[in-house]
């Protein structure tokens, strides 16, 4: 009988442990869907051909405004410089991008708007520009936006900026399609166009590299939020992005890359950190 | 019910399979030995318990702690601060579009909205300071903002001091006027509102990542002390059978008192750790991701006001304002349109499908796209009617001000009577306020029962219970083997 008793005992304990092996298991696998919070490395679209913001160096490199906050944001997750790899995007396949997964974040002057909220969740903003207008250094016709009626206006591929102009103000600009803002700028010093309007820290970068060939014309109509894109759905990690650039603003960072990039340029910057979007 | 007898016969001798070295050096040779050996297991196994029972409950308590009484209420009172601050430029921009023209809006009646916001917002931040008062960050940014609405407070005066001396008419007022006026706005819009919004923000977040934590710590926590009941139920029982079996009694009362006890203990521990569990659900998903949906509905929406307002007053931001309402009115309620004119169409469009069958339509995004997927009904419907109604007003006064006639544009914007723009934007507000209060009701009742149950057991509080309890359960196995060893005195 105590024979019995201690073999019942044993497949009670058995069954005890096989219990509690369970429970951890089921402990440890309870991940959820992936975040960039706790990931070790990340790859991070940035423009190649905007100077200033995103830009690949000859050397191989990327420098820029939008490059410098994406590494304080890293480091504020806990990756490590040499863990980032920096991805080269275009406005036109930043989004694909980040939904096929080759990318985990985008800083890559994207701005945030409603439309791109249904597919993108956004980080920030970080920034707010705001979408401006330039003109070849000769033209003084073009005073503000509303003078391009009738002009040839830059549309770059996957850039919500010329829609701002044609669609949303209703401008009657004559739409010349572009691959990218560099294409823009080629392409108005060659006379193929007449206005190359986005956001003012775009056309702040180019307008230092090629002086008075170009102006601009320096009367803004929109406020554009430069958000971290990230794939939709994260919410841990957008919240962590939004703690990572108020840390930003607070610690002085923010306003010192902005004079770092953009401190000769005349623009007017703000360096309180922007009304953020939020996650949800 | 006990049967009496002699205590069995002398301690068999040891099992082969164990080293006789080591039972006797534990003592485990003779039946006391084992008893007393048995019996401490039991009473360690009682104190392992208590351990992970607190600790589930703890994160109990903590999840409740942080949702129900800091960060949800943070929510609350920062939003309120974000939309006396919105308001009272709201309020500014409609004093200097009236100018001299007393007869538009009732300047006397803007003036004091003007003070309540002030004393709204002054209230809002000494609540929000309160309820910050772990987290310097967040008090730091209250006092910033205290310290901005100082700031702005005087802009705003000087703006409508030079106004009251140029006594212009209705209408934009003079370049003097809107300058010192956008120092305001700026101030307003890219220091006051922007930390005020975040805070509200860094509260949801605060919630989302507690009742994550929490809830998961809750339900690991509730199957480890199950666990753990379980095992200490086994190891008194199993006492309870060696006892019986070595002294011939079917039961020892004071052990199966223990043993009663402890089961008792296990299954209220684990109902409560449930019952807290779908509290913790039901204050989150039921009241307070709609909370902080429709606050920043509430924000955003006012903003649109201002928008409107500055839209008119500040011809040389007209664009600027008019393509921030579309972003901001999208944000509200998402309808694919390229610029107003498309999104007022869509809105209509959208609405005439939603009242013929609100549950049929989705909206695809926005906040109120979010708040008609969780909590479609009767005071959703309100709030979007009164929406569109809202929109439909500014569609009038962008068409007035087109066409020149801004007196008329004016007088629809300030104007407090039915029918005007600021008449409908109160009724809109005030369905967004009654809808955020149904939701906070479903919240405060789902707190309220989580720590109602947590504060309630046979006697008194679950913490206190539970080592009064446990120390119970040791006496009673210490009393019930006490008795037996003492047959072998």
């Amino acid at each position: 009988m105590r024979r019995g008793h201690a073999a019942a005992c044993g497949r009670v304990g058995a069954a005890v442990m096989a219990i509690a092996v369970g429970l951890l298991s089921v402990a440890c696998s309870a991940g959820g869907a992936p975040s960039i919070v706790g990931k070790q490395t990340l790859r991070i679209g940035v423009k190649a051909d905007q100077p200033g913001l995103g830009l690949r160096l000859p050397e191989g490199r990327f420098a820029g405004f939008d490059v410098d906050v994406a590494r304080y944001v890293a480091a504020k997750l806990g990756v490590r410089p040499e863990h980032i790899t920096f991805v080269p995007v275009t406005s036109a396949n930043r989004q694909a991008a980040l939904e096929n997964g080759s990318v985990d974040m985008v800083l890559a002057t994207y701005s945030i708007t409603p439309e791109r909220e249904t597919k993108v969740t956004f980080g920030g903003p970080y920034y707010v520009a705001h979408q401006d207008t330039m003109v070849r250094g000769g033209d003084t016709a073009i005073r503000s936006v509303h003078d391009l009626d009738g002009r040839r206006l830059c549309a770059a591929a996957g850039s919500n900026s010329w829609r701002r102009v044609t669609q949303e103000l209703k401008i009657a600009a004559t739409r010349v399609p572009a691959a990218s803002y560099s294409d823009c700028v080629a392409m108005l010093l060659r006379g193929r166009l007449d206005a190359v309007s986005t956001d003012d820290l775009i056309l702040a970068g180019f307008a230092a590299r090629e002086g008075t060939a170009v102006r601009i014309v320096n009367a803004p109509f929109s406020d554009e939020r430069y958000g971290i894109g990230i794939r939709k759905g994260d919410l841990g990690g957008c919240e962590a992005v939004n703690r990572a650039v108020s840390a930003m603003y607070l610690d002085g960072t923010a306003a010192a890359l902005l004079r770092k990039w953009f401190g000769k340029t005349g623009l007017q910057l703000d360096t309180e950190v922007p009304q953020f979007e939020g996650c949800g | 019910m006990l049967v009496k007898g002699t205590p069995s016969t002398p301690p068999q001798g040891p099992r082969s399979s164990l080293p006789t070295a080591l039972l006797v050096r534990l003592g485990l040779q003779t039946t006391p030995g084992r008893i007393r050996a048995l019996a401490t297991v039991a009473v360690l196994s009682i104190a392992g318990y208590c351990i992970v029972a607190s600790f589930a409950i703890g994160n109990a308590r903590d999840g409740l702690r942080v949702i129900g009484h800091d960060a949800g209420p943070q929510v609350l009172a920062t939003s309120d601060l974000y939309f006396a601050l919105s308001d009272l430029d709201s309020q500014v921009v409609g004093l200097l579009l009236t100018g001299r023209e007393q007869s538009l809006g009732t300047r006397q009646q803007a003036l004091n909205r003007y003070g309540q916001d002030r004393a709204t917002a002054d209230r809002a931040a000494v609540q929000a300071a309160e309820l910050s008062a772990g987290d310097p960050t967040d008090q730091a940014t209250v006092r910033s903002v205290l310290d901005g609405l100082g700031r702005y407070e005087r802009l705003a005066s000087q703006a409508i001091l030079l106004d009251e001396q140029a006594n212009p008419p209705a209408g934009p007022p003079p370049g003097s006027v809107i300058a010192v006026y956008r120092q305001a706005a700026d101030l307003m819009k890219l220091e006051l509102l922007p930390k005020a919004y975040n805070l509200t923000l860094e509260g949801g977040a605060t919630v989302r990542e507690a009742y994550v934590a929490k809830r998961s710590a809750m339900l690991s926590g509730r199957l480890w002390v199950a666990l753990a009941g379980l095992v200490m139920i086994a190891i008194v029982f199993g006492l309870q059978l060696f006892v019986a079996a070595h002294f011939r009694r079917l039961l020892n009362p004071a052990l199966a008192l223990a043993t009663i006890g402890l089961i008792v203990l296990t299954v209220s521990a684990v109902r409560l750790l449930s019952g807290e569990a779908g509290h913790l659900q039901s204050a989150k998903f039921g009241g307070f991701d709609s909370i902080l949906t429709m606050s920043r509905a509430r924000a955003i929406s006012n903003s649109l006001l201002a928008d409107e307002g500055r839209f008119l007053l500040d011809p040389g931001r007209a664009d600027t304002y008019s393509l921030a309402y579309l972003d901001k009115s999208q944000t509200v309620l998402y309808v694919p349109s390229g610029n107003l004119g498309e999104y007022y169409a869509g809105l209509s469009g959208a609405m005439k499908k939603y009242l013929a069958n609100p549950r049929a339509v989705k909206f695809p995004g926005g906040f109120y796209g979010d708040e008609a997927r969780a909590h479609s009904g009767p005071a959703l419907t309100v709030v979007l009617t009164r929406y569109q109604q809202f929109q439909s007003d500014d569609q009038r006064i962008r068409q007035l001000a087109g066409v020149g006639d801004d007196q008329q544009a004016i007088r629809l914007l300030t104007g407090r009577a039915a029918g005007s723009s600021s008449y409908d934007f109160d009724q809109y507000d005030r369905a967004v306020v009654s809808l955020i209060g149904l939701h906070r009701g479903a919240f405060d009742q789902a707190i309220h029962a989580g720590d109602r149950e947590l504060g309630r057991s046979i006697l008194g509080s679950w913490a206190g219970l539970l080592p009064f309890a446990a120390i119970g359960a040791a006496i009673l196995i210490v009393v019930g083997v006490h008795a037996r060893l003492a047959e072998y005195r």
